[in-house]
């Protein structure tokens, strides 16, 4: 017994190495090549001499035709090289929400509640169940209509939280970056599911007083991935529009969706779902090259939609009482795994290491040609990027992601901890997880950051950032107070 | 106007739970002590009226009252049986379940309904929550804020007289205040359950007590009203100089002369009786409690007097008793009420007439906005059965030192003769909230 285990590991420390070594050579497999250039060239140099050096250059003609032509050439390549690129579109710097203690719903009060509202104690029952297992935290906010016995879902209440969060974001960015609202050129608000008459977006430019050739879009009913839909709309305008800059705030009001009613499928937003809101800026001038925080790198978005599983697989709808609500199938990790699969394969190609790429390749090739049973390779996304952003919808969300991906606690930390001090905030959650990560210093210049969100549809969208320059802590954010308590040991079950 | 067009001018608009700023820490309990037990057959309600004030909006009295809640656990818990090594008694457990909250609107200004409004009216500003099933899902605790047509608010804060004493309700407040001000809580609270346990060498005897603990109200109970008299600062001085002995105090005086009153109509001829007198012990101990007690501290005595002797007699009667106090009698009747406390708890606040002498807890120092005093502060105990209860309260700011507030709660048709009666009326007390104003 003791014997067995000493091959096995110096095995696999040999295994390591090798594939270490293998990584290197194909990831820097121009440098490695430049070597014997340069030496060749050196060689050859030190034999010819000095003198037939200078003999060789005085040989050369210098025409006037030849130069200006050569010049010419290169400039004209550099030309459409550089008017070629894509805008770079910068992160300058976000604020998200930070809610008042006095919004806090400890689990008592949430359970308490629940007993008085709901007439089906099997409901409640379920209700409690879910609160157990979901991996919320006791510091979790709901707005303040969601505190009423029963809740008081008017849409002055749906307003007012919209005010609440959304005007504290974009304060604290103003705070943050010196932004002059005037100097806002697009604004993108995502909201899914409070969409009032004049829109969210009119009210931002209302209370700012924003200029009145604004460019501003407002994005509703597009789920909890709808942040990344923003950033993507975003970036294509900053392409269009030379010089400007984007507010994107994307946010999920509460207040209207409680759901009355005892469908079980449609109980779960409301014991996940929680107040939270993030304003972003973007830019594309050059002089914010220096003071931004992150620089877009990719964004890839993927709709699965055409499929009638993944359609209805988020579903808003009545129950058989008449109370709206939205439900949640079954099969949601599965239609979720089959649409991150759908999204890996197109971001692979753009961010992974060559080394990963080859072998993703020849175990394809294998698979298709020689051995059908051959195990697919997962591509190890850990060598492409320092830090995850996984959407925090939930516990079984998160564990799916960790085990398909194969990601250590360390990295699912942030979606983890954002899922326990904030709950589910929909589509401003990968918001939260980065800055959860900045204010324990993890965030270092020349990071790559990958935020995964997924959403109704069913839609799974990806982002790359790279960092540009290192966030010294502590960071202005609403981990400001709690970062020095986390992370915490979540249990897998809270007693009740 | 009758009764019922009074009822509809305090709308309820919603209920909802206040939960304390920071998180409990799991597992914390919070245990009663033998006088905590004795009087849980009794509810507490302190309603404070304040002016309108640019700080005093509901939003912003919300978030200072979940933060004051942080320091308050056992306000924010619940009631659980311990199965423990107790005998199935009652404890709170700290769940961080938060403190029940009632906002309602009221269509009048506050200085018409402090000028019109009837006793019932008036015990509408401070709810509180029936158990209805699970005792697990009630909250002991119970805020009220009811917001005038002009602005101004009346906070009523009501409990259950197991978890707290009208002190430890006023204490709550004036932190409350405090906290809402962003100063420094001069009263923090302190939980401190081996408070009353029972000495070394105990020796349980409380022979007032005993008498109370066997006998029973009237049956069937009368309707109890109330009604309450203010007394300024020259009435009382009048009273102290009517009466000329010395060492009398303004509660000795108030006190007495209410019994006199209260029991002229009763019998009809005067006697010997005795007063059930309720005295905060926390500053009369040897080791005094801090002023942040929480808990019940509220000894109770009786004072035999002859009626028949006059004012004067029962005055000086009331005065001995009142500073003659042994700590070793607090200390026996404790004791006393510890052996008994697996027992049913009985009637503390009657049958007979019940006097609560608190004019010794200053009252209008609950400053919400700074150096701005509450315009009026009630007390009431609930479930007050039998011959009555007299409070004798501090008297509102600005009326001078020796200014009293005065509450009886009496059976109906007393409360309207005392409210008329001319031996008062003659040192020209303020009534408020009588029955037929």
């Amino acid at each position: 017994m003791p014997r067995q285990p000493s091959p096995d590991f110096s095995t696999s420390v040999k295994l390591k190495y090798v594939k270490l070594g293998y990584q290197y050579l194909v990831n820097h497999f121009l440098t490695l090549l430049l070597i014997p250039m340069i030496a060749t060239t050196a060689l050859e140099l030190f034999r010819r001499g000095p003198e037939e050096i200078s003999t060789l250059y005085d040989s050369i003609e210098f025409d006037v035709l030849h130069i200006t032509f050569s010049v010419f050439v290169i400039i004209f390549v550099l030309i459409v090289y550089f008017m070629s690129r894509p805008r770079p579109v910068y992160l300058v710097d976000y604020a998200c929400f930070k809610p008042s203690p006095s919004c806090r719903v400890p689990f008592a009060t949430f359970m308490e509640h629940t007993s008085m509202i709901c007439e089906d104690p099997k409901s409640v029952q379920f209700q409690t169940r879910i609160l157990e297992r979901s991996g919320l935290g006791e510091e979790t906010c709901l707005p303040p209509a969601n505190h009423y016995i029963p809740p008081n879902p008017t849409m002055e209440a749906a307003r007012a939280e919209a005010q609440l969060v959304i005007f504290s974001a974009i304060d604290d960015l103003i705070k943050k970056t010196g932004l002059q609202p005037k100097h806002i050129d697009i604004l993108v608000v995502n909201c899914s599911l409070f969409s009032p008459t004049p829109s969210l977006s009119a009210m931002i430019v209302n209370k700012y007083k924003l200029r009145s050739n604004i460019k501003s879009f407002n994005l509703s009913g597009m789920g909890c991935s709808a942040g990344l839909l923003s950033i993507d709309l975003a970036r294509d305008l900053l392409q269009v529009h030379p010089g400007s800059n984007a507010l994107v705030i994307s946010t999920e009001i509460i207040t209207p969706n409680f759901y009355k009613g005892n469908r079980r499928d449609m109980l779960l937003p409301n014991c996940l779902f929680r107040m939270g809101a993030a304003a972003v800026l973007l830019s594309n001038r050059r002089r914010d090259a220096s003071r931004a925080k992150y620089r877009l790198l990719h964004l890839v978005r993927t709709h699965k939609g055409a499929d009638d599983r993944a359609y209805r697989c988020v579903y808003q709808e009545e129950d058989s009482d008449g109370h709206c609500g939205i439900s949640l199938s079954k099969d949601l990790m599965a239609i979720a795994g089959d649409a991150l699969k759908s999204n890996i394969t197109t971001i692979g190609p753009l961010v992974l290491p060559m080394s990963e790429q080859l072998l993703f390749f020849f175990t394809l090739v294998g698979r298709k040609l020689i051995k059908p049973n051959l195990r697919p390779y997962i591509p190890d996304f850990k060598q492409a990027f320092e830090h995850f952003c996984i959407h925090a919808g939930g516990r079984a969300v998160i564990d799916e992601l960790q085990k398909s991906l194969q990601l250590s606690a360390e990295h699912v930390e942030a979606s983890r901890m954002t899922l326990h001090r904030f709950g589910n905030t929909s589509s401003s959650s990968l918001w939260y997880e980065l800055n959860y990560i900045e204010s324990k210093g993890r965030m270092r210049r020349g990071n790559r950051v990958w935020q995964i969100g997924f959403g109704s549809g069913f839609k799974c969208n990806s982002a790359v950032w790279k960092c540009l320059r290192t966030v010294k802590t502590p960071v202005d954010g609403p981990w400001e107070e709690c970062a020095d308590r986390y992370p915490v040991d979540i249990p897998e079950i809270v007693k009740l | 106007m009758t009764v019922s067009v009074q009822m509809k001018r305090i709308r309820v608009t919603g209920k909802s739970t206040v939960a304390a700023a920071v998180p409990v820490q799991p597992g914390k309990t919070h245990e009663f002590t033998a006088l905590d037990h004795a009087m849980s057959r009794h509810t507490v309600h302190l309603v404070i009226y304040y002016r309108q004030a640019p700080t005093l909006t509901l939003p912003k009295l919300k978030e200072s009252l979940s933060d004051v809640l942080s320091y308050y656990p056992a306000m924010t818990g619940r009631l659980v049986k311990n199965e423990g090594d107790g005998c199935g008694e009652w404890i709170v457990k700290c769940n961080d379940a938060g403190m029940r909250m009632v906002d309602a609107r009221i269509d009048v200004t506050l200085d018409e309904f402090l000028a019109s409004a009837s006793d019932d009216e008036e015990k509408q500003l401070a709810y509180l929550e029936d158990v209805e099933s699970d005792p697990y899902l009630w909250s002991p605790f119970c805020i009220q804020f009811t917001q005038f047509k002009d602005g101004s608010m009346a906070v009523g804060i009501s409990c259950t007289h197991m978890h707290a004493d009208p002190t430890t309700v006023g204490v709550f407040a004036k932190a409350w205040s405090d906290c809402h001000r962003r100063a420094l809580i001069t009263g923090p609270p302190f939980f401190h359950q081996w408070a009353f346990c029972p000495r070394k060498n105990p020796v349980p005897s409380s022979p007032h007590l005993s008498v109370k603990s066997t006998s029973s109200p009237p049956l069937p109970s009368p309707a109890m009203s109330s009604a309450t008299f203010i007394f300024s600062a020259s009435s009382v001085t009048q009273c102290l100089a009517d009466m000329s002995l010395p060492d009398i105090s303004p509660f000795d005086v108030l006190a007495s002369l209410l019994w006199l009153r209260i029991s002229s109509y009763k019998n009809g001829d005067l006697g010997p009786a005795q007063l059930n007198v309720a005295l905060d012990c926390r500053r009369r101990m040897a080791a005094p409690l801090p002023s942040g007690f929480y808990g019940n501290a509220l000894h109770f005595f009786g004072v035999k007097a002859d009626l028949a002797s006059g004012w004067g007699h029962v005055a000086s009667e009331l005065s001995r008793h009142m500073t003659g106090l042994e700590e070793d009698d607090v200390w026996s009747s404790v004791e006393w009420l510890h052996e008994r406390r697996k027992e049913k708890a009985f009637q503390m606040y009657g049958p007979e007439l019940t006097c609560l002498a608190w004019d010794n807890v200053p009252l209008y120092n609950t400053e919400f906005d700074a150096g701005v005093a509450p315009v009026h502060v009630t007390c009431r105990i609930g479930n007050v059965q039998g011959e009555g209860l007299v409070v004798v309260m501090a008297g509102p700011p600005g009326e001078g030192e020796h200014a009293r507030t005065v509450m009886v709660t009496l059976p109906t048709d007393l409360t309207a003769k005392i409210c008329h009666d001319e031996v008062i009326l003659k040192y020209k007390p303020k009534i408020m909230f009588g029955s037929n104003i």
